[in-house]
């Protein structure tokens, strides 16, 4: 029995190439503790960016190589407030005080900064300011941010109307928004207090000849409709980017998933002291926390179940209970579509299913609202990490007031309620019917599992399960009405009361339309409140709103999270702003 | 000859319209909300479907989208998918050299250690090499390819850092950016060579080993099970034995004789290992964060990126009809045998 | 997928030649036996068996559904083996023996469920198309090449996507991308016994079709089913982890060890500390898959050592 010779000599090759393959991977790398790559930095997070447009892009992993690291806006939040205003590419913040707010609040005149230079080197004339925020209005892409500057400015929320065709002119855009000598003026359709906030956080400048050279508006009145709803892929600026921030980019490797951004030498302030900026996508926690370890990347992103993970790892800081302006809510759907709906069993109120109309009684209501334990889905869905919300108002912004009361989980009140629900009926009934949830989010599901355990506990003929759908099932559902109660967030757009009253309480808000829910009063005090500038005012029109919330319960407030990032010790300079849709490289540095 | 590959060829229209309509006919299944779901990322987009719908024409019926999809790939153009945020083709361009990078290292690793192991398994059989081997094998083959692939990850680059994820590491990967790099093939391996880096050849081939060590452990165990059954089978043969008997040692008889014979099935096999390779690495890209097709494929069928699927599945069809095309002609040609009409 | 099909690599229509010898029971006993390999197949594949059967009995079922495994709160860090969870727990709290236990009878109904449905479709479409030929085969033929022009697992996830995510599609999804590979083979072993003696003297006399396929063919071309199906049925649990691994498979939750798997494997990476805290997430389901993927190749390695009808005829 005697072994091939060939065999023996292919074997000790082998052997012999991961032998010296390992030892010198063992030699190349490093050791210890010395900054890597000192002047640039990799982020780790585990999104997709859609777009780089600033006027297309609408989800924080697009917004955050936009915004503001490479695309500025006419003014900023200073520092980590969310209500002051510093000037940015304006010199002033617009008040009533200095005037640039007129008295009647309709009209926002923005001094500009003179001599910033774009990232091809043009520099930044009132011109190309108006023609960045008439593209962000009338570029109005179908699911895009537009709709934020279109509502104050031109009173619609889009330009095309329910069967598509256009229904702004561009009379009206000129008269929105105009260049005024050196400044830019901004002509609102009614009063709105958060334009300022909107204006902080929304709006990149670009130039006009830049864009007119590749392909998209010229500015010119008689062209604009051709540039409405474009395809993502038909404009230049999906992935180019020429704006006045801090870094420019280099370029966007979708193989890679990666946006590379360098760092802008001819800035209008002080050059940013990091050269190079990498954000990447890695979907395995394990890798970026592995290259978090290794010094390979300063800063990752994680979900907060992933947290404990995290902790301790050598060489790194966690920053941890960052407040978001954001809620997490389950809710009703007041009229459900049973046609063809899986999730609402028999359609009957015969203990097998539940009807259209089910979760319109405000009794079913509040009997999930008390049986629902708010305290073990914080702790357990959000490890902890979050407060118990009061109401749409959320802590952060003008008008929360924690003296609002929320539902306390109670056995009891929750069986009172449910034995008054459906005229008496429901308790000897029962019911039966499904929740839906987006698939792979574990919170959601958590959150599925307790509240299928603490209401079928309660009596055993209440019938409960929770099924994972994708994204696109999920939007189905909600689409064609057919959601019975379902977990949906809200993250701020800005940080006003605003974002958040409108949403979840306003008829024509994002979440009655799906859910139904309809109460004239609040739309009534929803309008003053937006219309009103004294904040006290404000606040106290917002905390009626509240209380309607309270009393009407469409959705249950489970919870308003906080977040975290995790980095490498020699990261400096890192400082936290709600806002933010992801970090602010300017301010950055490695030693 | 000619007449049989050319009838091969007429196959891959067919098999290409026939991959790409059952894609099409599963999609008839979706409500056109649920395909216009692709290009919102929230629900507060929602309003906007109908306008979406309307945009990209989702309403309208099942074969009229087919046709025009048909069209625009008889004018070259496959599309523009949502998930890779580029047009089809570009996307494949882009990410298929990575595929094929990985796969063509783990081939070869798989050929060897399986050609190796298996004619040692039949020529010792039933002693204990051949259990060793065999076991060797299985094991391979019934470990799920992401929990070993996760151990190795775990070991070798959480604990010892010695082979990262990914395809380079950030020096390289800046270096591949700048004019400097020539990129001839798309391979990186080769590329390196190519432009003279040396260094750039050592980052690409360290981040290559552990995917390739996980693809060929897991796989290794069928070719080790075919070559080591026909290499039994052939050493059964009355021509091995009659050579032994005439007093020719075994190894002789097994070098100059019986592996010739024996590897013909291998052969055929092979091609067909290669394309099954080429889409088995899905999990190993997941897993070590592989920038290549399988990765982006699972993503675009998971969020029904349609162009992209069917892009892909058109790619996919071709490569396999031609991939079986060689296959067999290898087969006719080193066989004498075989003569196929 | 994982295992590639082994085509027939012999020229059909091999004489078999009469000669005394054992009778066949005995001679496939005495060659299982002589394998050690194969008894060790053998017996994991009857533990688990057994486990399967006496489920109820190992881990007696809580919830309504006794494929969910049950949980102790909601906590998402999993917890060591300890008391009330022998083998400890995943992340949120479910619990490994039980998950471990059931799993073994979702992995044989995964299993059986997509080789009987690949079967049963197989002996339709196969035995039509091998028998008949003629257009019928022809058909048959280009619509397995069409299933088979495309990559497994991506078709697998696609149909899960559009079907939605469960369990039962992700069987369904399987058994779609299974079922041409044993269409093929059926096709190719009707084609080979179609042309022997016995048939054509069975249709010379005027028995009827279906009677010769009942009778004389489908027994005689069965082996090579019992060695892809033995062959397939680790194959079938593995993808079915890996489609639970994608995010495609059983919900969260449910009883199958592919599920307990991609439940771990956020926490393959333990601690800052501790690199091998949560050793027993992975381990738990991570072996029981092993053994029986192992066991099942095992078997039908053995299985192919003993029906292969090339090694039949040998000493």
């Amino acid at each position: 029995m005697r072994m091939r010779p060939w065999s023996i000599r292919t074997a000790a090759a082998f052997t012999a190439a991961i032998v010296s393959l390992s030892l010198g991977a063992l030699v190349a790398r490093g050791a210890g503790e010395p900054v890597k790559n000192p002047d640039t930095f990799v982020e780790l997070q585990f999104g997709d960016v859609t777009s780089l447009d600033p006027d297309l892009a609408y989800d924080i992993y697009s917004a955050e190589p936009i915004w503001p690291n490479v695309y500025e806006t006419l003014i900023i939040y200073s520092g980590s407030s969310l209500d002051k205003f510093s000037p940015m590419l304006a010199t002033e913040v617009p008040s009533l005080q200095n005037g640039l707010i007129s008295k009647d609040g309709m009209t926002y005149t923005f001094p500009l900064r003179q001599g910033v230079r774009f990232h091809d080197g043009s520099v930044m004339t009132p011109d190309d300011v108006v023609y960045s925020f008439r593209r962000f209005l009338l570029q109005d892409q179908a699911g895009g941010p537009a709709w934020l500057l279109l509502s104050p400015l031109l009173g619609v929320d889009s330009t095309r109307d329910k069967q598509g065709k256009i229904q702004v002119t561009f009379d009206q855009v000129q008269r929105a928004v105009y260049a005024q000598g050196n400044s830019v003026v901004f002509h609102l359709k009614r009063p709105f207090a958060p334009f300022l906030t909107i204006m902080a956080a929304w709006g990149g400048v670009m130039p006009r000849k830049w864009a007119a050279a590749h392909n998209d508006w010229d500015g010119g009145a008689a062209t604009w409709q051709k540039y409405n709803n474009p395809k993502t892929e038909d404009r230049y600026q999906f992935d180019h980017m020429n704006g006045t921030g801090p870094f420019m980019l280099e370029q966007w490797d979708r193989q890679n998933k990666e946006v590379i951004l360098v760092r802008n030498d001819h800035y209008w302030r002080q050059p940013a002291r990091l050269r190079r900026v990498i954000i990447r996508s890695v979907t395995e926690l394990a890798a970026r926390r592995l290259q978090l370890q290794q010094g390979d990347a300063d800063l990752i992103v994680a979900s907060l179940n992933e947290q404990s993970q995290l902790r301790g790892l050598p060489n790194t800081v966690m920053q941890t209970k960052l407040p978001q302006i954001a809620v997490q809510t389950l809710q009703f759907n007041f009229k459900i579509n049973t046609d063809g709906n899986p999730d609402v069993g028999s359609g009957k109120l015969d203990g097998q299913g539940i009807p259209s109309d089910f979760f319109a009684d405000i009794h079913v209501r509040r009997g999930f609202a008390y049986a629902f334990d708010y305290a073990q889905n914080l702790s357990s869905a959000y490890a902890g990490q979050g407060i118990l919300p009061h109401g749409p108002i959320v802590q952060g912004l003008l008008g929360y007031d924690p003296s609002v009361p929320t539902y306390a989980t109670s056995r009891d009140k929750a069986i009172a309620e449910f034995k008054e629900a459906q005229g008496g009926k429901l308790w000897d009934t029962g019911f039966k019917f499904t929740v839906p949830y987006t698939a792979g989010n574990t919170a959601r599901q958590v959150g599925a599992t307790i509240l299928r355990d603490d209401v079928q506990a309660l009596n055993p003929k209440f019938q409960l399960s929770f099924r994972p759908v994708p994204a696109s099932a999920l939007n189905e559902i909600l689409f064609s009405h057919k959601g019975t109660m379902y977990f949906l967030g809200w993250f701020a757009d800005y940080p006003d009361p605003h974002d958040f009253a409108q949403p979840f309480l306003s008829a024509n808000g994002y979440f009655p339309v799906r859910g139904g829910y309809n109460n004239p009063e609040a739309d009534r005090l929803i309008d003053q409140a937006v219309a009103t500038a004294d904040p006290a005012k404000r606040a106290a029109i917002y905390k009626q709103l509240s209380m309607i919330a309270y009393n009407d319960l469409p959705y249950l407030f489970l919870v308003q999270p906080t977040t975290y990032y995790t980095m490498r010790s020699w990261v400096h300079g890192w400082y936290y702003n709600p806002i933010f849709p992801g970090q602010y490289y300017y301010t950055l540095y490695k030693q | 000859m000619s007449r049989f590959i050319a009838r091969r060829l007429l196959l891959l229209p067919f098999v290409a319209l026939g991959v790409t309509a059952l894609i099409f006919s599963l999609l008839q299944l979706l409500t056109p909300a649920m395909r216009a779901s692709l290009y919102i990322t929230d629900p507060k987009q929602l309003n906007a479907l109908p306008d979406i719908i309307r945009k990209y024409h989702l309403d309208q019926p099942v074969y009229v989208q087919y046709w025009e999809w048909l069209r625009q790939v008889l004018h070259g153009d496959l599309g523009w998918s949502e998930t890779a945020r580029e047009p089809v083709l570009t996307a494949i361009r882009g990410y298929f050299p990575a595929t094929f990078e990985l796969a063509l290292y783990s081939f070869a690793c798989i050929l060897v250690l399986g050609i190796w192991l298996g004619t040692l398994s039949a020529v010792q059989k039933d002693k204990i090499v051949d259990h060793l081997s065999r076991s060797t094998s299985i094991s391979g083959a019934s470990l799920p390819t992401f929990v070993w692939g996760l151990v190795l990850l775990m070991v070798f680059y959480g604990h010892f850092g010695w082979f990262p994820p990914g395809r380079l590491g950030l020096d390289a990967d800046l270096f591949v950016r700048s004019p400097q790099f020539h990129p001839y093939t798309g391979l990186l391996t080769i590329d390196a060579l190519l432009n003279g880096q040396w260094w750039l050849l050592w980052d690409a081939l360290r981040h290559l080993v552990l995917p390739v060590a996980t693809l060929t452990y897991f796989i290794t165990a069928t070719l080790v099970r075919i070559t080591r059954s026909s290499m039994l089978e052939t050493l059964r043969a009355d021509y091995v034995r009659t050579a032994e008997a005439k007093g020719l040692p075994r190894d002789v008889v097994v070098d100059k004789h019986a592996r010739r014979n024996a590897l013909i099935p291998v052969i055929t096999l092979a091609g067909l290992l290669f394309v099954g390779l080429l889409s088995g690495v899905v999990i190993t890209e997941t897993v070590f964060n592989w920038p290549g097709i399988g990765r982006w494929g699972v993503t675009a069928s998971q969020q029904l990126d349609i162009p992209a699927v069917t892009g892909f599945a058109l790619i996919f069809a071709g490569m396999l009809v031609l991939g079986n095309l060689c296959a067999d002609v290898l087969y006719a040609v080193v066989d004498p045998r075989i003569r196929l009409q | 997928m994982s295992a590639v099909r082994v085509p027939s690599l012999v020229a059909p229509g091999a004489p078999t030649v009469p000669r005394v010898q054992p009778s066949a029971w005995q001679r496939t006993v005495r060659r299982f036996r002589r394998n050690p390999l194969s008894v060790l197949g053998l017996c994991i594949i009857v533990f688990f068996v057994a486990v399967a059967l006496l489920a109820p009995l190992l881990a007696h079922p809580i919830e309504r559904n006794p494929y969910m495994i049950p949980h102790q709160g909601y906590a998402s860090d999993p917890r060591p083996p300890g008391p009330g969870h022998p083998l400890g727990t995943t992340e949120e709290q479910f619990d490994l023996y039980y998950g471990a236990v059931w799993g073994a009878r979702s992995a044989f109904v995964v299993a059986l469920t997509v080789v009987g449905a690949g079967i049963a479709v197989a002996l339709t479409l196969g035995s039509l198309s091998g028998y008949y030929g003629g257009w019928i085969d022809e058909v048959v033929m280009r619509v397995t090449d069409i299933f088979l022009a495309f990559p497994g697992l991506i078709l697998a996830v696609v149909i899960v996507a559009v079907l939605g995510q469960s369990a039962r599609n992700a069987m369904i999804a399987i058994a779609v991308v299974a079922w041409p590979t044993y269409t093929r083979l059926l096709r190719a072993e009707f084609l080979r016994v179609r042309d022997m003696e016995y048939v054509q003297a069975a249709r010379a006399m005027g028995v009827r079709d279906v009677f010769i396929i009942i009778r004389h063919v489908i027994p005689n071309t069965i082996y090579p089913i019992i060695i892809l199906a033995s062959l397939d049925m680790g194959g079938i649990v593995i993808n079915f982890a890996a489609l639970s691994f994608l995010g495609l498979g059983a919900p969260p939750g449910y009883a199958d060890w592919g599920q307990l798997i991609s439940l771990s494997h956020n926490w393959i990476l333990g601690t800052a500390g501790d690199p091998f805290q949560y050793w027993y997430t992975l381990l738990v389901p991570g072996v029981a898959i092993f053994l029986f993927v192992l066991g099942w190749n095992l078997l039908g390695d053995a299985f192919q050592d003993i029906f292969d009808p090339r090694q039949r005829g040998s000493v």
